[in-house]
């Protein structure tokens, strides 16, 4: 069973096509790594899935939903569907717990001290417990990635996006960002992942796909994508960034 | 202790004189800074001056003429005020500790002030006679001032030399406001002071010796002392109810409203129409907006949303030209524009609740205000207004800030909104607003707003003054904030969006409360020109606290003649507006600090 399927999705800014039909699946608990040159379409595409962008063409069908205009299916899709976004977008204001336990008390409507509870176990679970209280500025990149992924997983979703999570950060935190996904992904959670991270997706992909100007290029099991690709634009991108 | 002082004699001389232009420009700025403040203080002690002008008017300041057998609802609505605000401290309780060094310091400070001014007083000051000629008189002789200085001293020294005892020990620092408060409460049982009296020729006297301060005033302020105590511990004790806190934030709300109707209507309501017309028709109405709320996701209800939108507006349009009473046309406006909101804010189940408890108390409102609107004051008061003084000024600047401090919130939001129509309104009130000087506003409200209001519906001028007010400053703090609004970044939407908040949640715990830390600056300074712009209703009529200082009291010759001695209540008004609008300036610069923890 899929749990996402998209058909023939299109999408416009304006007069231009970012979008060109894209239709895939991703089954329950797989791994799906997008890559592809820069304005390609791939955080469009990822972002179409919870609804932060919206497709003009096609179907989104999440976890048997599809995502219409309807406001209710976009508030049940969005509480499904985590996201972690290249430059982090914590909230500033708030300190690392309330971060984490602010959907938990508004959107889940769980108590307080359950949520806290929750959020201590995220932290754990991302290696970062001391930083609870804490504001987000006062936290490395890494580390407020990391956080980003727990208040995520605070909303115990099926699907977690990541758009890019590692390309804001210095090289010596990409590894403990990557980390925390590996385990995640190890755990059985749905991923899709847009990054540049060839290595993780050797690890740990269980499909990777290309973009190119708006459309989906290439489709393949790791070790086929890398040492075997069907196409000559993957032959060409993997030259470029190996 | 000799080390301390040679280290801060040390920094002294290198941030004062490290060089000779620095060394000329502190010498030359003391020295005027100086003089400035002799010359006041002569212009101040000379003989001519008679501060009793002030000292024998407070009564006039505070309230005008409001007649004393109404005081009482003065009385209450203060103490209701101590009280909301006793609860609120000791609900919102912080842990933070003031240390005992930081106490006696300021003490320290204080003392060092009056020592400063004690110092530099002159000696001989001179005045104009009435002749024209120059007269010179001591003012304030060696005896007197040898006989403040000592004390002052003293009181410095003990302040000073604290700090090297062992005597440490920290206090709360929202305890600290009983101290502040307790001082003044205490004082007003202590202090004596010089009341005139007149004999039977006319002549003013003032008794020896000088009466304690009236019973009227010292009760009243001690009862509200020992209920702000008394709230206090309440509010701590009940800080972990549930919903408490929007329950005192919605209070705080109401206030002016209860107040303002407490104070100023006195309103003689006859409880067979607030049975027989505004109690159904409000019971209608409730049930309406709750039908609404309820099906707003029935597939059905919104299949013939818009026959059900024209429907009502029809309705509306029929109902405010036909012969229904007042409140009910009301509503009807208030119920179609209820009904175009509704479907475009949250509807999850809390989104519903929240809805619900906005429409009950939106139409509790109005109907209090139109009732209480429309009826007679009981209030008689010789002359125009019906108070004026600092009442009348306070209660501007309240409007000026509180009131239209949503009104901002709101106008700003719907600017930015997507929905067309609410963006040309809400840029319509604010570009309009602020394009017409206030002054305009306030004769619009005492000559115009009466054509624009519907037949039947008279305001007080002080009610339309508050309206214009409200909608003035309102439009000012909208752009403030939109301004904050700006510097948001987009990701900080898609981050709540992404973790499933409804637009409401959204707006007020995401994005307001980062919009609103980035413009307090800017919001301060528009309250505390709120605060002042308030002195302009002069020109209209109304008697504000300038007003009375200046034309009032300096025009006043009987019981008491003080006729030409406005200097003495200018400078009182100025003092006065100071202490406010600095201690405003003072919190909003530690409300920033304490927000700026998580600044980026
Ligand atoms: N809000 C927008 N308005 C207009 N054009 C956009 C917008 N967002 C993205 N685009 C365009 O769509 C294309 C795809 O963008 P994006 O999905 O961000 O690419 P990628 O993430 O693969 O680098 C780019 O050419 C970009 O310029
Ligand atoms: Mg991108």
């Amino acid at each position: 069973m899929s749990i996402i399927q998209t058909k023939d999705v299109k999408k416009w800014f304006g007069d231009f096509q970012a979008l060109k039909g894209i239709s895939m699946d991703v089954a329950e608990g797989e791994v799906l790594v997008v890559c592809g040159p820069s304005g390609s379409g791939k955080s469009t595409f990822i972002r179409c899935i919870n609804r932060l962008e919206q497709h003009q063409e096609g179907q989104i069908i999440v976890d048997g939903i599809e995502l219409t205009n309807d406001l209710k299916n976009i508030e049940a899709i969005r509480s499904e569907v985590g996201m972690v976004f290249q430059s982090f977008n914590l909230f500033p204001h708030l300190t690392v717990m309330q971060n984490i336990t602010l959907a938990q008390i508004w959107v889940r409507k769980k108590n307080r001290a359950e949520s806290e509870e929750k959020a201590m176990e995220l932290l754990e679970r991302v290696g970062i417990p001391e930083q609870a209280q804490k504001f987000p500025g006062q936290l490395s990149g890494g580390q407020q990635q990391r956080v980003a992924i727990a208040r995520a997983l605070a909303m115990e979703p099926k699907i977690m996006l990541f758009d890019e999570p590692t390309s804001a950060l210095d090289p010596e935190m990409i590894k403990e960002v990557l980390d925390v996904m590996k385990e995640l992904a190890k755990s059985g959670m749905t991923m899709i992942v847009v990054t540049h991270e060839m290595g993780f997706a050797k690890e740990v992909a269980d499909r990777v796909m290309l973009f190119d100007e708006g459309m989906l290029v290439e489709e393949n099991t790791p070790e086929e994508f890398f040492n075997n690709p069907k196409s000559d634009r993957t032959k060409l991108f993997l030259s470029q960034i190996l | 202790m000799i080390d301390l002082i040679k280290k801060n004699a040390k920094s002294l001389q290198e941030s004062l004189f490290s060089s000779v232009g620095s060394s000329v420009l502190t010498i030359a700025t003391t020295y005027l800074v100086i003089n400035f403040f002799r010359g006041m203080l002569g212009f101040a002690m000379t003989s001519d001056k008679d501060w009793l002008a002030v000292l024998n008017n407070m009564q006039l300041y505070m309230v005008q003429a409001y007649p004393e057998e109404d005081f009482i609802r003065v009385w209450l609505s203060v103490g209701l005020t101590f009280v909301l605000a006793g609860l609120s401290i000791g609900i919102w309780r912080n842990e933070e500790r003031v240390k005992s060094s930081q106490i006696f310091n300021s003490f320290f400070k204080g003392g060092l002030g009056v020592l400063f001014f004690t110092i530099i007083a002159p000696t001989n000051a001179s005045f104009m006679g009435n002749d024209g000629s120059v007269i010179t008189e001591e003012v304030l002789s060696m005896d007197t001032r040898l006989g403040l200085l000592i004390p002052v001293i003293i009181f410095c020294a003990i302040f000073f030399s604290i700090r090297f005892t062992n005597l440490n020990f920290t206090v709360n620092s929202s305890d600290m406001v009983f101290f502040y408060l307790f001082l003044p409460v205490a004082l007003i049982w202590f202090v004596k002071l010089p009341t005139i009296q007149l004999d039977q020729n006319n002549e003013r006297i003032i008794p020896e010796p000088l009466m304690p301060i009236a019973n009227t005033t010292k009760i009243p302020w001690t009862v509200i002392f020992v209920a702000f105590l008394a709230s206090y511990f309440i509010g701590m004790y009940i800080k972990n109810i549930k919903s408490i806190k929007s329950a005192i934030s919605l209070s705080w709300f109401l206030l002016p409203l209860l107040i303002f109707s407490w104070i100023f209507k006195k309103p003689q309501i006859e409880m067979s129409v607030v049975l027989g017309s505004d109690l159904p028709i409000f019971g209608f109405f409730l049930l309406w907006g709750f039908l609404v709320i309820t099906f707003v996701n029935n597939s059905l209800f919104k299949k013939y949303y818009s026959t059900y939108l024209g429907v009502t507006f029809l309705l509306t349009i029929v109902g405010v030209f036909s012969g229904l009473p007042m409140l009910a046309k009301t509503c009807l406006l208030l119920i179609a524009l209820f009904s175009v909101v509704v479907p475009a804010v949250s509807t999850s189940s809390q989104g519903k609740r929240s809805l619900l408890i906005v429409w009950a108390v939106a139409l509790v409102t109005l109907t209090f205000l139109l009732r209480g609107g429309a009826s007679d004051t009981g209030i008689v008061v010789p002359g125009s207004s019906i108070f004026g003084g600092f009442s009348l000024t306070w209660l501007l600047a309240i409007f000026g800030t509180y009131v239209s401090f949503p009104l901002g919130v709101l106008l700003a939001l719907g600017r930015n909104s997507k929905l067309p129509i609410i963006r040309i309104v809400c840029t319509g009130i604010i570009e309009l607003t602020r394009s017409v000087p206030y002054i305009t506003w306030l004769f619009f409200a005492s000559v115009t707003l009466a054509v624009f209001l519907p037949a039947g519906v008279e305001f007080n001028l002080i009610v339309r003054v508050l309206m214009v007010t409200a909608f003035f400053s309102g439009a000012y703090f909208a752009e403030n904030i939109r301004g904050g609004l700006q510097s948001i970044p987009k990701g900080q939407y898609e981050a709540a969006d992404a973790i499933g908040m409804s637009p409401f949640q959204k707006i007020s715990l995401i994005i307001m409360p980062q919009a609103l830390r980035a413009v307090i600056p800017t919001l301060v300074s528009s309250a505390i020109t709120a605060f002042k712009d308030s002195s302009l209703v002069t020109i209209i009529g109304l008697f504000d606290f300038l007003t009375i200082g200046k034309t009032v009291i300096g025009n006043q010759s009987i019981p008491v003649n003080f006729v030409g001695h406005d200097r003495e209540n200018l400078i009182f008004v100025a003092i006065v507006y100071w202490i406010f609008t600095f201690t405003l300036s003072r919190r909003s610069m530690k409300v920033e600090k304490k927000l700026g923890l998580g600044e980026r």
